[in-house]
């Protein structure tokens, strides 16, 4: 049964893939080829060369086959190359991937272990000043635009009480005498984009937990425990939160969608050297294959965060192993 | 001429619906407040050239001034005045919002009412491709579109910003109808001859209308903070001002530096906090929307 439920699972992952990728390529091709436009229209370059120059790209092949090719170079890692860049997609996305996972999966950390804390505090504690002051401020959290989050603390803890540092990922030119000092300055550097994506993340989440763990706390069996004796504490970890983690399972595969978005606002904010702000520059530049290359990549790590979800919650919850 | 007797039933039955949602609505202390932050905002956008000093697009002082009595939010890096651009401001994310939550909503509503009342392969497909966009991630996808189309386009923006958004709305709409469906009121309506488009219009569409007022706030909020976004990642509709625009600016034009090596706090400030209070206040009022559609929400 599991290996039929993890299979069906990366079937869909893989059949969602390729008709993204085909989307892409027949939405490219719709809107005219950046390259053969911008060769043709200058006016130094003979037709011969042109006609040449597109039989080299493949251009002149039937459509069908140019998304064969399309596809056999996605598939085995060609993105094209980086007008800005001067270097191959593949090659810069390799470089810059690392900081954004890092920025990425630290902050899914901090940010679950904070909206499971503070949503099931607060639905324990439901009705009390703290749970209207916290509900209250989580909302407002999800009003506000990632970027300017970022760009406000930046001005408070950047500029005004400088505290940390600017921009990038670690100081430029700097040399580490010791692997504990290049921790504590890619830590320093990390501290306000990690922040900003914790903070709007839990604003975002805390309420879920908070409505999850409502609901657990009006079972028969948290009655039970409260009459059994077990302290409040006992009565929310053991019993209430342990319930309401699963829903939030579900919503962590539907999260790193989000914390993508996140992470390109933030570290076009901070400068921060990621896949993120490789899409800004990308859009800065009109730099179509980079975008293309870091649209490709971003999907795909979301797609495999998924799955990794889904297997988990299979794992957790027998019920849907079953189906 | 005479009206039929069974429109104004109908008419009377919804007045008196109406009337009692309103009543609610006033209620919601949040959704009041929700609702004048909303207008003011919508008032600000509807008569700017009364409100606004001074033409944003002309440049009327010096560059960077900080505020004073006569900028009294200071001026940008060209010189124009900020808080006339703040007040055209609003007039985009209106706009986007307006535009874009009615496009949403229109694909959302019409693809989740066919495919919850036909179901089958229709609503297999359909339900796949949804499936597709929800686990995407938005922004790029939004981006990877707008650039796609021809960025620094209105028409784009919304464009990107429906096809993204589209499918949580067409989720919740085929689950209402599922049920719905099953009614016998829609039974009767079949068994009398009336025609498939003519049941979901007139049987199925006003029994989900409820559900999709209160989405339809969402999706306008939603739908500002996606432009503000894009907008700021350079994407926007350079000919127009708004506030992600601004944002944009002040970011890549020295907005951090340029106030004698000091950032411009006035130029940052500002279209963040209108950002942020427009769609709070659209939440606030979505949320109080919802409260009265779906009463499990009240507060006992």
């Amino acid at each position: 049964m599991r290996v039929r439920f993890v299979l069906t699972r990366f079937l869909s992952l893989l059949i969602t893939f390729l008709l993204v990728m085909s989307a892409i390529f027949f939405l490219a091709r719709a809107t005219g080829d950046p390259f053969a436009e911008i060769i043709e229209q200058d006016p130094r370059v003979p037709p011969e060369a042109v006609q040449r120059l597109r039989q080299r790209w493949g251009l002149d092949k039937p459509i069908y086959l140019q998304y064969i090719d399309f596809m056999k170079a996605m598939l085995s890692g060609d993105f094209g190359y980086s007008v800005a860049y001067y270097a191959p997609v593949f090659e810069i996305i390799k470089q810059k991937l690392p900081w954004t996972l890092f920025l990425l999966s630290t902050s899914i950390v901090l940010s679950t272990i904070g909206a499971v804390l503070l949503g099931a505090y607060t639905a324990w504690r439901r009705g009390s000043r703290f749970d209207l002051i916290a509900t209250n401020t989580s909302l407002f959290i999800r009003a506000i635009p990632h970027f300017w989050l970022g760009m406000v603390l930046l001005l408070v803890f950047g500029f005004y009480i400088p505290l940390f540092p600017l921009y990038g990922a670690t100081t430029p030119g700097a040399h580490y005498s010791n692997a504990f000092e290049f921790i504590k300055d890619v830590l320093a550097h990390a501290a306000l984009p990690l922040t900003c994506l914790v903070m709007r993340q839990i604003g975002m989440y805390m309420l879920y937990m908070r409505s999850a763990t409502l609901e657990v706390l009006g079972e028969d069996f948290i009655v039970t425990a409260k009459a059994k004796g077990l302290t409040d504490r006992e009565v929310l970890f053991r019993h209430a939160v342990r319930n309401s983690l699963l829903p939030m399972v579900t919503i962590t595969a539907l999260r790193f969608g989000f914390m993508v978005n996140g992470a390109i606002l933030t570290e076009t904010v901070f400068s921060y050297p990621g896949t993120g702000r490789l899409i800004y520059e990308a859009i800065m530049n009109s730099d179509y294959f980079l975008l293309q290359g870091a649209f490709f990549i971003t999907s795909v790590c979301v797609l495999i965060a998924n799955l990794i979800a889904d297997l988990l919650y299979a794992y957790l919850d027998p019920r849907v192993r079953v189906g | 001429m005479r009206v039929p007797q069974a429109w104004r039933d109908r008419a009377k039955i919804w007045r008196e619906k109406m009337s009692a949602s309103v009543k609610l609505f006033m209620k919601n202390k949040a959704g009041v407040l929700g609702l004048c932050i909303t207008m003011t905002f919508v008032i600000m956008a509807i008569f700017a050239p009364y409100i606004a000093p001074y033409d944003p697009y002309k440049i009327v002082d010096h560059y960077l001034l900080p505020p004073s009595s006569k900028h009294l939010l200071g001026t940008n890096d060209i010189g124009q005045d900020i808080l006339s651009e703040l007040i055209y401001g609003a007039r985009v994310s209106l706009l986007i919002g307006v535009l874009a939550s009615i496009s949403v909503v229109s694909v959302g509503t019409i693809i989740g009412i066919v495919s919850g009342y036909y179901g089958g392969m229709i609503d297999e497909i359909l339900m796949r491709i949804c499936d597709i966009i929800l686990v995407l991630p938005g922004l790029p996808l939004m981006i990877l579109l707008a650039s796609l189309l021809g960025t620094g386009k209105f028409y784009v923006l919304i464009i990107a910003i429906t096809l993204n958004a589209w499918p949580g709305l067409a989720r919740l709409v085929r689950s209402a109808v599922l049920s719905l469906r099953e009614r016998a009121f829609v039974e009767a309506a079949r068994a009398i001859g009336a025609s498939d488009a003519h049941i979901m219009i007139t049987h199925i569409l006003p029994n989900v209308m409820p559900f999709i007022v209160s989405a339809a706030v969402y999706r306008a909020a939603a739908a500002m903070m996606a432009e503000a976004s894009l907008s700021f990642l350079g994407l926007g509709d350079p000919s127009h001002k708004s506030w992600g625009m601004m944002l944009h600016y002040a970011h890549t034009a020295g907005g951090w530096w340029a106030n004698y090596g000091k950032p411009c706090w006035w130029w940052i400030i500002p279209p963040g906090l209108c950002i942020a209070l427009f769609v709070s206040g659209l939440m606030l009022m979505g949320q109080a929307i919802e409260e009265i559609v779906n009463p499990r929400l009240r507060r006992r």
